[in-house]
């Protein structure tokens, strides 16, 4: 699904790099954590995968075009832009060029957010406000989910749901997910692989492994 | 009052602006770009001075510079990401630096001072169809690109995964504005067109309601806004641009305390 080798990016093209040639390889059907400390690289390779950002050297390919996008809130959520849930993905639905407006309402359904449709983006909670997010991300039915810390300002319950519905259509129905990740036990728990960047640098390891090597370092609360 | 032809012009010029401007001004305040507004708003000002000198129409001459002006605000995004506000100190230097060495210069044929405060007298015929044609234009390219404007002011990300131009759009989006300033400058004036586009959107925003919804509230509070500014300014015989701007005002404040009412009163019956 996503293939990188000698991946190199900086943002002022010279060194010191952010990623350092790294290479990686994830599969259909995976569920990918990647996780590392502040300013490792975490929203960079993302932003790379999505094609915000060209490397620098080497390179990086998604082999699938049905990409499903869940940004960090932004600002535009959390500062009263005066949209409802459903125009947000009427208009989404418009742009993914989709005809049958029957997938707003199936998507709603997918992560439970059918009555605050006529609600304002800005007057949800951060949990509902994420939900919203997901359910765009799953307008046109991605092969490839990619998040931004889908927790973060997010209250523990709604976490909770949030990573069953995660875990749901990752098992469920078979797409691959590669979120960014600070809550590490969520990380341990859904992932079926973890991506640990550290120095510009990054290794695939289970979540087992993970949680026994690094996490016993003292590195849960990071 | 609309037995005069000059009026008639006026009322039918002030019915674009009142649909053009808050169409563009939904999307400038929501993207937090209202002070670009301005800055092209007095960019026009160079325009109409070198579509003056050149004896051509001041509107296009003034659409041509703003239009400029809005791509060159886009291209100096890029490089200072950081200094955003730069960008427009630059631009305005650029602009009311060309409009005051042209009107000093002394090679006006006409005074461009009508097009600083607004004159409901100053409507040619040549204007209305300007008017009429580069509203109708900017309305339906508004219209076709309603979906991708709207998740650019949203969140530009998430537009450029669904395969959005955001780019390209953007110079299209300052073309608009371009349009809208220039449609407005001979009622309004260059001094205070920006509160044309910005106040209407501000006086929907505190009804806080959907996007559509929004966008149809600025345009009615636009309407109020601009006729009831005309038809007070013909008979103070005043400047319709300034009159204008304080009708608008006076409109956000009157919505303001309404809102204030009403939310005491919804809490006290809670109560």
């Amino acid at each position: 699904m996503i293939k990188a080798k000698n991946l190199t990016f900086s943002y002022k093209g010279t060194p010191p790099f952010v990623l350092d040639g790294i290479s990686l390889e994830i599969n259909s059907g995976e569920y990918v954590s990647v996780v590392g400390d502040n300013g490792c690289g975490k929203t960079t390779l993302m932003k790379l995968i999505l094609g915000f950002l060209k490397p620098t050297n080497g390179n990086i390919e998604t082999l699938s075009k049905k990409i499903g996008y869940v940004p960090q809130r932004s600002d535009s959520v959390s500062s009263g832009f005066p949209i409802t849930v459903r125009e947000m993905l009427n208009s989404y639905r418009k742009l993914l060029k989709i005809k049958d407006n029957s997938v707003v309402s199936e998507s709603l359904d997918k992560v439970g957010l059918r009555e605050q449709a006529g609600s304002l983006m800005g007057n949800l909670s951060g949990g509902q406000a994420q939900k919203a997010l997901i359910a765009r991300a799953l307008l046109g039915s991605p092969e490839l989910l990619i998040l931004d810390e889908p927790s973060s300002g997010v209250d523990i319950d709604s976490q909770r749901e949030i990573y069953a519905l995660l875990k749901r259509l990752n098992t469920e129905q078979g797409l691959t997910i590669v979120s960014v990740e600070h809550n590490l036990n969520a990380a341990i728990s859904n992932s079926t692989a973890i991506y640990h960047l550290h120095g510009g640098n990054g290794h695939f390891c289970t979540p087992q492994k993970y949680s026994e090597e690094y996490l016993g370092k003292g590195e849960r609360n990071a | 009052m609309l037995s005069y032809p000059f009026m008639q012009n006026a009322f039918l010029v002030s019915i674009f602006i009142s649909v053009l401007c808050p169409c563009i001004g939904v999307f400038l305040v929501l993207r937090r770009y209202s002070m670009i507004g301005d800055t092209l708003s007095h960019a026009s000002l160079a325009g109409i001075t070198i579509g003056l000198m050149y004896d051509k129409n001041p509107v296009l001459g003034a659409f041509i510079f703003t239009s400029i002006c809005g791509a060159l605000i886009e291209f100096l995004r890029k490089y200072f990401k950081k200094y955003t506000d730069l960008i427009l100190s630059i631009v305005l230097a650029l602009s009311v630096g060309t409009a005051i060495t042209i009107i000093s210069s002394g090679k006006l044929h006409t005074s461009a001072d009508s097009f600083m405060f607004g004159s409901i007298l100053t409507v040619t015929k040549t204007d209305m169809v300007m008017v009429m044609v580069l509203s109708v234009i900017s309305v339906l390219t508004l219209v076709f690109l309603y979906h991708q404007m709207v998740y650019i002011a949203f969140d530009e990300e998430a537009a450029k995964v669904a395969g959005v131009k955001t780019g390209l759009i953007n110079y299209v989006f300052f073309v608009l504005v371009a349009s809208a300033i220039s449609v407005s400058i001979r009622i309004v004036g260059v001094l205070v067109l920006s509160s044309m586009i910005a106040l209407p959107v501000a006086t929907a925003l505190q009804l806080e309601t959907g996007f559509k919804k929004t966008l149809i509230f600025s345009i009615l509070f636009s309407m109020v806004d601009i006729m009831t500014g005309l038809i007070i300014s013909y008979y103070l015989n005043v400047a319709p641009g300034g009159f204008t701007a304080l009708v608008s005002v006076f409109v956000l404040i009157i919505v303001m305390a309404a809102k204030a009412i009403h939310s005491r009163a919804k809490a006290v019956s809670k109560i």
